[in-house]
C-alpha cells in the first residue's frame, strides 16, 4: 500500500519524460491524459487504503534514509490533512491537462513541465520529512516559472520572475527556520539527534522547547513569524499578494486554473502542517496579529476585485479575498474556524479553477478580458450561463454549494473565539482589549464581506452576462462538448461538496481531533 | 393511530416536488417538452398543493391533546468541538408550518397556471417555469425549517431565485439593475442575520443548532433556543445586551427579505421582473420569508428587540402607505400597498398579535397575488403599458378581472358589514386583530411611561383607512370611468383563460374563506410561542380582538365613506388628485411622496457611491504602493546586483570572477524565455527536475 505513495511522484516523472520524447504533440497530450488520469487511481486506491485505517493516524512508509549526513529521510505519507488535498490535485490535474488540449505551442513541452509540476504538488502535500517537503516546495516553482514565461501573455516574462522570486524570498524564510530547528531539535530527541521529521517535530517536547518559556522561545518566536509570511506568500495573505494578479492574468487558462485551485493550498496546508502544530504557543500569543491579516485578506481583496476592468484580474483578487477566510480560520484556533479554513481550501480549489476556466473560455474567442467590452453572452452561448451562474455563485459562498460551508464555519468559529480560553490566556492582547471585542470585531467584519462579494460578482456578473449580444459575437464558434465536460465536472463537484460536506469531514475528523489537542483549539 | 409518519412524508413530498420539477424542466424541459414545460410544473405543482392539503387535514384531525411537533434531523457538517455532535438538515412541522406549506403550495400553484398564459411565446418560456418551481421549493425549505441555520441555506436559495426570475429579461437594462439591487440589498439583511446568529452561537455553542426537541408536546424550534437561553441563567424579560443585539441581528435579515425601512427600496424595483414573478414575490415567497422568520424567532426577542421590530414595521406601513398615494404605475401602487401591509405584520409580531400577522401574511398572500395578477392581465391586454393614467373604463371589457381586483380591494381593505362587526374577508380579521394587538401594546408602553405609546395604536389605524384611499383610487383610475387613451382602449381584450381562472379562485379564497377564519386562526394559534413578555392583554388577545370589533361599528361605516370617496375623486382621472397635490404646503409633501422620499438617490450616493470610491481607492493603492514596494525592491536588488557585478568587473577583476558570472547568470534568466532556445530551458529544468526527483528516489529506493 505505501509503495503507492512512491507510483504518484514516480508515474508523473515517467508521464513527462515520455511526452518528451513522444512522436507528436497528440501523442503527448493523450500520454499526458494518461498519466493524470493513472494517478489519480493511483490516489484513489491510496484513499481506499487509508479508510480501511479508518481515516486515522499517518498512512506513512518505512522512512529510508536519504541524505546520511543530514539525518534526511524519504518519508512519504498520508493523514487527514494532506489526503483530500491530493485528491483535489490528481482530480484538477485531469481537467488542466483536458483544459489544456489546444495548447498548440511546444506541446511536448508543455506537458513535461506540467506533470513535473504535478510531482511537486503531490511531494509538497505527502512529504513527511521536512527537507523534502522543502525540495518538493521548490521542485514545484520551476516547472511553474517556465509555464507562465513561456506560454503566457504579454507580458509574461514580468509576471514569472516577479511570481519566481517573490515565492523564493518565501523559500528562504522557511530555509532559515528550517536550520534553526534542526540545529536546536536534539535537545528535544533525547539523544536520538537532530531530525527533520515532521512527526517527531510536533511532539509535546519540540513544543515545550519552542513555546514561550521554552529554551529556545525567541527562535520559536521568530520561526512562527518566517514560517508564516513564507507560506502567506504562497497563500497568498494581504499584503504578500501582488505577484498573484500578474501571474494569473499572464498565464494560460488552464495554468490558471492548477496555480489558483493547487499551488496556493500548498501555502494554507503549511500553515496547518508546519507553522502552527510547530509553534503553537505562539498562534496563540499573536492571535490577533494573524486574524487581522485574514480579515484585511477578505475585505482587500473583495475591495480590488470590485475596482478590476480586467475579467481575470477580478478572479485573482476574488482569490485573495476567499484565502482570507482560511487564514483567520486557523488564526481564531477553534475547531469550527479550523474545519472552515479547511474546507475553504478545498472548496476554492474548485471554484477558483471553474472561475478560471470560464474566463479562459470568454478569452478563447474574444481575445480581450476587458469586463466593459464584453455583455450579453448569456443570450450567446445559455449553457455556458448556466454553469457560469453555479461556478460564480460557489464562488461568492451560497448554501449548497461549495463556497458556503467553509465561509460559514470560519465566521462561526471567529465569533467563537470570544469564549476561547486558550486565547484569553495565551494572547498577547488582555493589556490593549478583551479577546472578545477583537473575536467580535472580525466576526462582523468578516460577515460584512458577504455584501462586498456579493456586490463584485453581481456586478461582473450584470456586465459580462446580462444585456444584449454584441454583434462580434456573430463569428465566435460555439462551446464545445470538451469545455462542457470541465465546466459540468466542477459544477457538479461545486454541488457535491456543498450538499455533502461530510465527504471531506469524515476524512479529516480524526486527523483534526489530533491537531486541535496539539494547537489547543476550543 | 399517530398521524405525524404520514404528516411528514406528505410535507417532504410537497417540498421536494418543484425541485425535481426545476431539474426536469431545466435539462429536457427545451429539448424534449417545449411548452408543455409550464403544465408539467402546474401539475407537479398541483400534486404539491394536494399533499399539503391532505397534510394539513390529517393535522387538524389530529387530537389537540395529542398532537406533537414532528421534527426530522439529517446529520450535515460535523462539529466536533460544539455543544452538538452536527449541524442539522431536516425538518420541523408545527401548525404553522402546516398552514404555510398549503398556502405557498396553493399559490405558487395558481402562480405557474397564470404564467403559462403570461409567459406565452417569450424566448426562455421553459426557462421561467424552472426557476419559478426552483423558487418555490426554496420557500417551501424556509418553511419546513427546524433550525436557523437551515433556515439560512434556503433563505439564501431565495435570494438566488428571486434575482434570476427578477432578472429575467436580462437582455433589458432595467431588470439587470433591480435583480442585482434586490441581491445585494437582501445579503445587507443577511449580514445582520450572520452578526446575530454569530452573537448566539458565541454564547450559546451549539446549543443553537439543536432543532426543536421531537415529541417535547408543543414546543416549536425556538421555543426550545430560549429554553436553551434560560437554562444558562439568562433572561428573556431581563436580558443582557447580546441577547437583544442578536435578536435585532437576526431581524435584520427579514427586514431584507421583507423590505422593511430602510431596506425596502429593492421590492418595488423588483416589479421589472415578468409580473407572474411579482404576484409571487409580493404574497407567498419571498417577502412572505422575513414576516415567517420574524415569527419564528419571536420567542427570542427581548423586549428591547420587540420595540426596535414595531417600529421598524411602524415607520414602513406608514411611509409605504403615502408613496402608494402618489404613483400613478399600477404595479408601483401594489408593490407600495405589499410594503406598508408587510409593515402591518411586522408590527402586529412586534406588539405580540403573533397570530393575527400570521393570519395577515396568509390572507394578504391570496389577494395580492390576486391583485398583481389582475394588473398583469391589464398590462398583458394593453401592450405593456401600465401608467394608470392611461386607463380608464376598462371594466367593460375586462369584466372577470375588474370583479376579482374589486373583492380583493375590498380584502386587502378590510371590508367589514357595517353595524354588526362582521368582515366581508378574511383580511378584515386579520388587520383588525393587529390593530387591536397593537392597542394593548400602545397601552402597555404608555402605562410603563412612554408618552409615544399610542403612536403604535393610532398610526396603523388611520393608515387602514389611507389603504382603502389608494386602493379605490387605483381601481376607479383603471377600471371606471371615460377610457383617457381610446387606442388602448380599442386593443384591450379580458385574459385567456389560464390567467382568469387564477384571478377568480385567489378572489374567491379570500370570500370563500370567511367560515374557515375561526378554525384556521385557532390552527395557527396552536403554534403561538406559549411565553411572551407582553403579558398584560396576551392572552386574551383574541377576546379582545372580538371586542375591539364591536367598538369598531364607526370603523364599519368609516370605511364605505372612504371607499366611496376615493372612487369619486378618481373616477374621472387625475384631474382632482392634480388639485389637491399642487395646494400650497400639500405640494412639498406630494414632492417627497413622489421622489420616494429620495431613498434610492441617498443610497446610490451614499452607499453605492462610496463603495466603488473605496474600492477605486484600495485598487489603486494596491496597484501604485503595495505593489510598487514590490517593484522597488526588484529594483534595488536588480540595481545592487548591477553595482556589485560593474564594481567586480572593473576593480576586483578575475579575482571574484564567479560572482561576477551569477549576475550574468541573472541577467540571462531574463531572456530565458526569447523563442527559439525555449526547447534547450526546458530540457535544461527538466532534467534539474528529473535528476532532483530520481536521486530522491533512487536513494529511498536502494537503501
Amino acid at each position: 500500500m505505501t509503495s503507492l505513495l512512491t507510483w504518484m511522484l514516480i508515474l508523473p516523472v515517467l508521464g513527462a519524460l515520455g511526452c518528451l520524447i513522444a512522436p507528436s504533440k497528440q501523442a503527448a497530450r493523450a500520454i499526458a491524459l494518461a498519466t493524470t488520469i493513472a494517478t489519480l487511481v493511483v490516489n484513489i486506491a491510496l484513499a481506499v487504503g487509508y479508510a480501511h485505517q479508518g481515516w486515522s493516524g499517518v498512512l506513512d512508509n518505512q522512512p529510508l534514509s536519504w541524505i546520511s549526513s543530514i539525518n534526511a529521510y524519504y518519508h512519504v505519507g498520508v493523514d487527514g490533512l494532506s489526503l483530500p488535498l491530493t485528491l483535489l490535485t490528481t482530480g484538477l490535474s485531469v481537467l488542466v491537462v483536458i483544459a489544456g488540449w489546444k495548447v498548440d505551442k511546444a506541446a511536448k513541452a508543455y506537458h513535461a513541465l506540467y506533470l513535473l509540476l504535478l510531482a511537486g504538488m503531490i511531494g509538497v502535500f505527502i512529504a513527511m520529512d521536512l527537507f523534502l517537503f522543502y525540495v518538493f516546495f521548490e521542485v514545484s516553482l520551476l516547472p511553474m516559472y517556465f509555464l507562465i514565461g513561456i506560454w503566457g501573455g504579454p507580458r509574461k516574462e514580468y509576471a514569472a520572475i516577479k511570481f519566481f522570486l517573490y515565492t523564493l524570498a518565501g523559500s528562504i524564510c522557511l530555509l532559515i527556520v528550517m536550520l534553526g530547528i534542526y540545529f536546536y531539535s536534539p535537545a528535544a530527541t533525547h539523544g536520538a539527534g537532530n531530525t527533520w521529521d515532521m512527526v517527531t517535530l510536533q511532539s509535546k517536547a519540540v513544543r515545550d522547547l519552542f513555546g514561550r518559556g521554552g529554551k529556545f522561545a525567541t527562535f520559536g518566536m521568530w520561526a512562527f513569524w518566517l514560517t508564516l509570511i513564507a507560506f502567506m506568500i504562497k497563500l497568498p495573505g494581504v499584503p504578500f499578494h501582488t505577484w498573484l494578479p500578474d501571474a494569473h492574468v499572464e498565464a494560460p487558462t488552464p495554468i490558471s486554473m492548477v496555480l489558483a485551485g493547487v499551488l496556493l493550498k500548498m501555502g494554507g496546508y503549511a500553515i496547518m502542517r508546519i507553522t502552527y502544530p510547530f509553534f503553537p504557543d505562539w498562534g496563540q500569543y499573536f492571535w490577533v496579529c494573524v486574524a487581522g491579516l485574514g480579515v484585511a485578506a477578505i475585505l482587500y481583496g473583495a475591495l480590488c476585485a470590485m475596482a478590476q476592468s480586467d475579467w481575470k484580474k477580478l478572479v485573482a483578487y476574488s482569490s485573495v479575498s476567499h484565502m482570507g477566510y482560511v487564514t483567520l480560520g486557523i488564526a481564531v484556533l477553534t475547531r469550527e474556524g479550523f474545519d472552515g479554513a479547511y474546507f475553504q481550501m478545498i472548496a476554492h480549489g474548485i471554484t477558483s479553477a471553474m472561475m478560471f476556466f470560464l474566463v479562459g473560455v470568454v478569452y478563447d474567442r474574444a481575445h480581450h478580458r476587458e469586463i466593459n467590452r464584453l455583455g450579453g453572452l448569456w443570450l450567446k452561448y445559455p449553457g455556458y450561463g448556466g454553469w457560469s451562474l453555479v461556478g460564480f455563485f460557489a464562488g461568492m459562498g451560497l448554501p449548497l454549494l461549495c463556497g458556503f460551508i467553509g465561509e460559514i464555519l470560519v465566521l462561526l468559529g471567529t465569533f467563537r473565539a470570544a469564549g476561547n480560553a486558550v486565547l484569553m490566556h495565551g494572547a498577547a492582547t488582555h493589556t490593549l482589549l478583551q479577546v472578545q471585542h477583537w473575536s467580535l470585531a472580525f466576526g462582523i467584519l468578516a460577515a460584512f464581506a458577504v455584501v462586498l462579494t456579493a456586490g463584485y460578482i453581481l456586478w461582473m456578473f450584470q456586465r459580462v452576462y446580462m444585456g444584449p449580444q454584441k454583434p462580434e459575437y456573430a463569428h465566435y464558434e460555439a462551446v464545445s462538448a470538451r469545455e462542457y465536460l470541465i465546466m459540468a465536472t466542477l459544477g457538479i463537484a461545486a454541488v457535491v461538496f456543498g450538499v455533502a460536506p461530510i465527504l471531506v469531514f469524515a476524512v479529516t475528523t480524526p486527523t483534526f481531533n489530533h491537531l486541535a489537542h496539539i494547537l489547543g483549539m476550543a | 393511530m399517530d398521524p405525524s409518519h404520514l404528516i411528514l412524508t406528505l410535507l417532504l413530498t410537497a417540498t421536494l416536488a418543484p425541485l425535481v420539477s426545476c431539474l426536469v424542466v431545466l435539462f429536457i424541459g427545451k429539448r424534449v417538452m417545449g411548452t408543455a414545460s409550464g403544465w408539467f410544473a402546474t401539475v407537479v405543482m398541483a400534486v404539491a398543493f394536494g399533499c399539503a392539503l391532505w397534510a394539513l387535514l390529517a393535522w387538524m384531525g389530529w387530537p389537540a391533546a395529542q398532537r406533537h411537533t414532528i421534527v426530522l434531523a439529517v446529520p450535515w457538517i460535523p462539529l466536533p468541538g460544539s455543544e452538538t455532535p452536527w449541524l442539522y438538515l431536516g425538518g420541523m412541522v408545527d401548525s404553522l408550518t402546516v398552514a404555510m406549506m398549503a398556502m405557498v403550495t396553493g399559490v405558487s400553484m395558481l402562480v405557474h397556471l397564470y404564467s403559462i398564459g403570461y409567459m406565452e411565446g417569450d424566448a426562455r418560456f421553459e426557462r421561467f417555469f424552472a426557476y419559478l418551481s426552483l423558487f418555490t421549493f426554496s420557500m417551501l425549505g424556509i418553511v419546513m425549517s427546524h433550525s436557523l441555520i437551515m433556515l439560512f441555506v434556503f433563505w439564501e436559495l431565495v435570494g438566488l431565485t428571486s434575482y434570476l426570475l427578477i432578472g429575467f429579461w436580462f437582455e433589458k437594462r432595467a431588470p439587470q439593475l433591480a435583480c442585482r439591487k434586490a441581491f445585494v440589498m437582501n445579503r445587507i439583511g443577511d449580514m445582520g442575520f450572520l452578526i446575530g446568529f454569530g452573537i448566539l452561537f458565541w454564547k450559546l455553542g451549539g446549543n443553537v443548532f439543536l432543532p426543536a426537541v421531537a415529541g417535547n408536546g408543543r414546543v416549536s424550534m425556538f421555543e426550545a433556543l430560549r429554553q436553551a437561553i434560560e437554562a444558562q441563567g439568562y433572561s428573556i424579560n431581563h436580558p443582557p445586551l447580546w441577547l437583544t443585539a442578536a435578536g435585532i441581528g437576526l431581524f435584520f435579515g427579514a427586514v431584507g427579505k421583507s423590505a422593511q425601512f430602510p431596506l425596502h427600496t429593492w421590492l418595488p424595483d423588483a416589479m421589472e421582473g415578468p409580473t407572474p414573478v411579482s404576484s409571487i414575490v409580493h404574497s407567498a415567497t419571498m417577502v412572505a420569508a422575513g414576516v415567517y422568520l420574524t415569527a419564528r424567532i419571536y420567542p427570542i426577542l427581548t423586549p428591547g428587540a420587540h420595540l426596535f421590530v414595531a417600529t421598524i414595521g411602524l415607520i414602513t406601513l406608514t411611509i409605504a402607505a403615502a408613496m402608494a398615494l402618489v404613483m400613478t404605475d399600477i404595479k408601483r401602487v401594489l408593490a407600495y400597498s405589499t410594503l406598508s401591509q408587510l409593515g402591518y405584520m411586522v408590527l402586529g409580531l412586534g406588539a405580540g398579535a403573533w397570530t393575527f400577522a400570521l393570519f395577515h401574511l396568509i390572507t394578504h398572500a391570496f389577494f395580492k397575488c390576486c391583485l398583481f395578477q389582475c394588473s398583469g392581465s391589464v398590462i398583458n391586454a394593453s401592450h405593456h403599458e401600465q401608467d394608470m393614467r392611461q386607463y380608464g373604463g376598462l371594466g367593460k371589457k375586462m369584466p372577470i378581472t375588474a370583479g376579482a381586483y374589486l373583492v380583493s380591494t375590498l380584502a386587502i381593505s378590510g371590508a367589514s358589514l357595517p353595524f354588526m362587526g362582521i368582515g366581508l374577508t378574511g383580511g378584515f380579521y386579520s388587520k383588525d386583530g393587529i390593530i387591536a394587538g397593537c392597542y394593548n401594546y400602545g397601552s402597555a408602553l404608555a402605562v410603563a411611561g412612554h408618552t409615544l405609546g399610542p403612536i403604535f395604536y393610532w398610526t396603523p389605524l388611520i393608515i387602514a383607512f389611507v389603504t382603502v384611499f389608494y386602493m379605490a383610487r387605483s381601481f376607479a383610475l383603471t377600471f371606471m370611468g371615460q377610457p383617457r387613451n381610446k387606442h388602448l382602449y380599442e386593443h384591450v381584450h379580458e385574459a385567456p383563460w389560464t390567467m382568469t381562472v387564477p384571478q377568480v379562485a385567489l378572489a374567491l379564497s379570500a370570500v370563500l374563506a370567511m367560515p374557515m377564519v375561526l378554525p384556521f386562526l385557532h390552527l395557527i394559534n396552536g403554534s403561538m410561542p406559549t411565553v411572551s413578555w407582553v403579558q398584560p392583554g396576551q392572552a386574551d388577545h383574541m377576546k379582545v380582538a372580538y371586542e375591539h370589533v364591536e367598538k369598531g361599528l364607526l370603523f364599519g361605516v368609516a370605511w364605505i365613506i372612504v371607499l366611496l370617496g376615493g372612487i369619486a375623486m378618481y373616477r374621472p382621472g387625475m384631474k382632482y388628485g392634480h388639485r389637491v397635490a399642487t395646494l400650497p404646503g400639500v405640494n412639498v409633501l406630494y414632492t417627497w411622496t413622489h421622489n420616494k422620499f429620495y431613498f434610492d438617490a441617498l443610497y446610490d450616493i451614499f452607499i453605492v457611491g462610496c463603495g466603488k470610491a473605496l474600492a477605486f481607492i484600495v485598487g489603486t493603492f494596491d496597484k501604485y504602493i503595495v505593489d510598487g514596494l514590490v517593484n522597488l525592491a526588484g529594483l534595488i536588488g536588480k540595481g545592487t546586483g548591477f553595482f556589485i557585478g560593474s564594481f567586480d568587473k572593473l576593480v576586483v577583476d578575475g579575482a571574484v570572477n564567479a560572482a561576477a558570472d551569477l549576475t550574468q547568470a541573472g541577467g540571462r534568466t531574463l531572456r530565458l524565455t526569447q523563442p527559439g532556445r525555449v526547447r534547450v530551458y526546458v530540457l535544461l529544468t527538466f532534467a534539474t527536475g528529473v535528476v532532483v526527483t530520481l536521486i530522491v528516489v533512487a536513494a529511498a529506493m536502494l537503501r
